[in-house]
């Protein structure tokens, strides 16, 4: 029982990042039909934000200033400087395409990958950034119960997931900006004719999606440590396979795809084998196709003829 | 000896000239020996960039190192031709292929993983150009397929049953974890020491997983208290400080004992842990001091990627200049039949450098490290 918990909670913690960037993915699929294949990207960037805020205020064995007080500017700073990345892509890059055919929004998505991939090679180098977390956050903190380890960054993953998660689902469904996201999502010209800026909100949605994006590559920095200008493309991946499994464009559906492949990950590596993770996962990816062409959450698209 | 003495009382000089030469094509040169120069270029393959380039840059600037010694020494115009591969098969093929078609370039340094040799093998070989690796040790490359390669480092079929050997003898494991990273250097490690732990009534979890994977806590979670040794013959060594966290944090007990990528002071620091390495701590070699102070002093802190890579260099540089002394004008054939003829006394990885037929070092060692508790590496004996 404590090894299906144990494996569980893993899941849960990897499966949160997923949604997390997968929910970005899903919200811009939402409201302008694309595939924002940079999305990825974006995450590579907030994780590099976190792991530069750290540097600034002393280094891992340094720092200057509490280490709550230290993660609320990495995640706030993230937050809002990939946020507003994803706000200036999409005005400079997708915006004068937003009538084109879908392919040129689509390869220029994948360009503006391989921008972001290369600004940030150029700028920081090739090499391998290190959080050093435990150096701050001790890995013997949070919850030991038997042979069941969950320690403090896990939780905060897990908490915070779920707090950006429930948060985006009551803006989205509770506020003006959500009707208006939906509004654009269901018909973007009727909501211009309606008096919505559909330029506003559809510049409201990429900053919300990035922004998400953003801290969970922070998140992802303080779980696995690792941070190179590459690892927004596996996330990317990983994250869009989220989105399709739950329904893209639907925000409970990215949630859920995100959580289901994270949990899936785990226990078919804690009870099948690591070898096979990747062969299991994706072939639940193919029968949820077969069986929900339109994903788990995902409405059919009716087609007016 | 002599000879690498003079060659590593003149490192600091060189160093001077070490920034010098590399990027760019062939130049031109004064004369070797008075009346004709000695002009050529080398090709560099190695991960520059991407989630190995902390040894990429470090085989990168021991090969510089040794050019510019070597130029300087044998008074040649040797240039290096840098191309990054991030350690993929693919990226490596573009750049073979971009470099074979460069006629300037007549021999290569690299490329790093087995993996890449096997993708670029037969284009170098096609090409006649020979190519020497500082890092590429899985057994199978030398069996046929790559005519000409050559390694200055041995291989996993030395290397597999030393450390199997070791573990099974030294740490007595009931039962141990080993996993793969899914590329045909790691592979090839596991598949030589699987069947010799279980010969000896090792419980044997053989797990396997990308290189690119960075979340390793559900494997962890695998590791049992019956699990006393974690194998990890990875290139990344930033994956397994992961994993070793992940160990942690989980208050797992077993050991890792990782195999050369994981040789990466400041970044692989698991206390207790251990690593084998087909390199050896030049710092220890009183005769490498000059040369192990002239990297420290240009480029910080190395570990054991970047001496054989500036072996594999010296072969090289050595065979265009015999070559231009015997009168000649270096071509891709006559270098590869002067790499053929190699025969050192000595090297700086402190043994002599001779390629049997099919390329490999003749007695190529590897070297067994473990590490303390300040995170520093000790060598320790391998059996």
């Amino acid at each position: 029982m404590d090894f299906f918990v144990q494996e569980l909670v893993n899941g849960l913690t990897t499966g949160a990042l997923y949604a997390l960037v997968a929910l970005g993915f899903s919200m811009v699929y939402g409201v302008l039909k694309l595939l924002n294949f940079a999305h990825g990207d974006l995450y590579m960037v907030g994780a590099f934000v976190g792991y530069f805020v750290i540097q600034w205020f002393g280094g891992p064995t340094g720092l200057a200033i509490p280490v709550p007080v230290l993660l609320v500017i990495m995640f706030v700073l993230a937050a809002a400087l990939v946020g507003a990345l994803g706000v200036a892509i999409e005005r400079f890059a997708y915006r004068p395409l937003r009538d084109a055919p879908r392919i040129a929004p689509l390869i220029t998505a994948i360009g503006i990958s391989f921008f972001l991939e290369n600004s940030v090679l150029l700028l920081f180098g090739g090499q391998t950034r290190v959080y050093n977390t435990p150096d701050f956050i001790s890995l013997s903190s949070g919850i030991s119960i038997g042979p069941l380890n969950i320690d403090t960054v896990q939780i905060m993953v897990l908490v915070l997931g779920a707090a950006l998660m429930i948060g985006l689902q009551l803006l989205v469904n509770r506020t003006k900006l959500g009707k208006q996201m939906r509004a654009v999502s269901a018909d973007r010209e009727a909501a211009e004719m309606l008096g919505i800026s559909v330029n506003l909100t559809i510049a409201a949605t990429f900053f919300l999606g990035s922004a998400l994006a953003g801290v969970a590559g922070v998140m992802a920095g303080l779980m696995f440590n690792q941070v190179t200008n590459l690892i927004g493309f596996i996330a990317g991946l990983k994250a869009f396979t989220a989105a399709v499994v739950g329904g893209i464009g639907s925000i409970p559906g990215a949630m859920l795809g995100g959580l289901l492949i994270g949990i899936a990950e785990s226990f078919i590596t804690g009870y099948i084998s690591s070898t096979y993770t990747n062969l299991f996962v994706f072939a639940i990816l193919i029968v949820v196709m077969l069986v929900r062409p339109s994903g788990l959450l995902g409405r059919a698209q009716l087609q007016k003829v | 000896m002599k000879g690498r003495m003079s060659i590593a009382a003149m490192a600091l000089g060189a160093l001077a000239v070490a920034g010098c030469g590399s990027s760019g094509t062939s130049g031109t040169g004064s004369a070797s020996g008075g009346s004709k120069a000695c002009v050529a270029s080398i090709g560099f393959e190695g991960p520059i960039t991407g989630p190995v380039a902390v040894l990429g840059t470090e085989q990168l600037h021991f090969a510089e190192l040794a050019l510019a010694m070597d130029n300087q020494a044998n008074k040649t115009k040797i240039s290096l031709v840098q191309g990054d591969t991030q350690l993929q098969p693919a990226q490596a093929t573009t750049v073979t292929q971009q470099f074979t078609s460069n006629s300037k370039i007549l021999a290569e340094v690299g490329p790093a993983g087995s993996q890449e040799v096997t993708a670029v093998g037969p284009l170098f070989g096609r090409a006649g150009v020979a190519f020497i690796s500082g890092s590429a040790t899985n057994a199978a490359l030398t069996t046929g397929p790559n005519p000409t390669f050559f390694r200055v480092v041995s291989k996993d079929s030395v290397q597999g049953p030393q450390d199997a050997n070791y573990i099974v003898n030294k740490l007595h494991p009931k039962a141990l974890m080993i996993v793969d990273d899914q590329e045909s250097y790691s592979t090839g490690l596991v598949a030589v020491m699987t069947p010799i732990f279980k010969a000896a009534g090792i419980k044997v979890d053989h797990e396997s997983v990308p290189q690119t994977t960075t979340d390793f806590s559900s494997l962890v979670s695998k590791v049992t208290a019956a699990t006393s040794v974690v194998v990890l013959p990875w290139q990344v060594a930033a994956n397994a400080q992961q994993f070793g966290r992940d160990l942690a944090q989980q208050h797992k007990k077993a050991l890792i004992f990782g195999t050369d990528g994981l040789f990466s002071p400041g970044t692989f620091t698991i206390s207790g842990s251990y690593v084998s390495s087909f390199g050896p701590d030049i710092t220890a070699i009183p005769a490498d001091a000059a040369i192990a102070s002239a990297a420290k002093t240009k480029y910080g802190k190395f570990g054991t990627f970047g001496p054989p890579v500036f072996a594999a260099t010296h072969v090289i540089d050595e065979a265009i200049s015999s070559v231009c002394k015997a009168g000649q004008t270096p071509s891709r054939s006559n270098v590869l039949a002067a790499i053929k003829k190699t025969n050192e006394p000595t090297s700086i990885l402190g043994q002599p450098i001779t390629f049997d037929s099919h390329g490999d070092l003749i007695n190529g060692k590897f070297f067994l490290f473990k590490i303390d508790a300040k995170g520093n590496y000790q060598l320790i004996p391998s059996s």
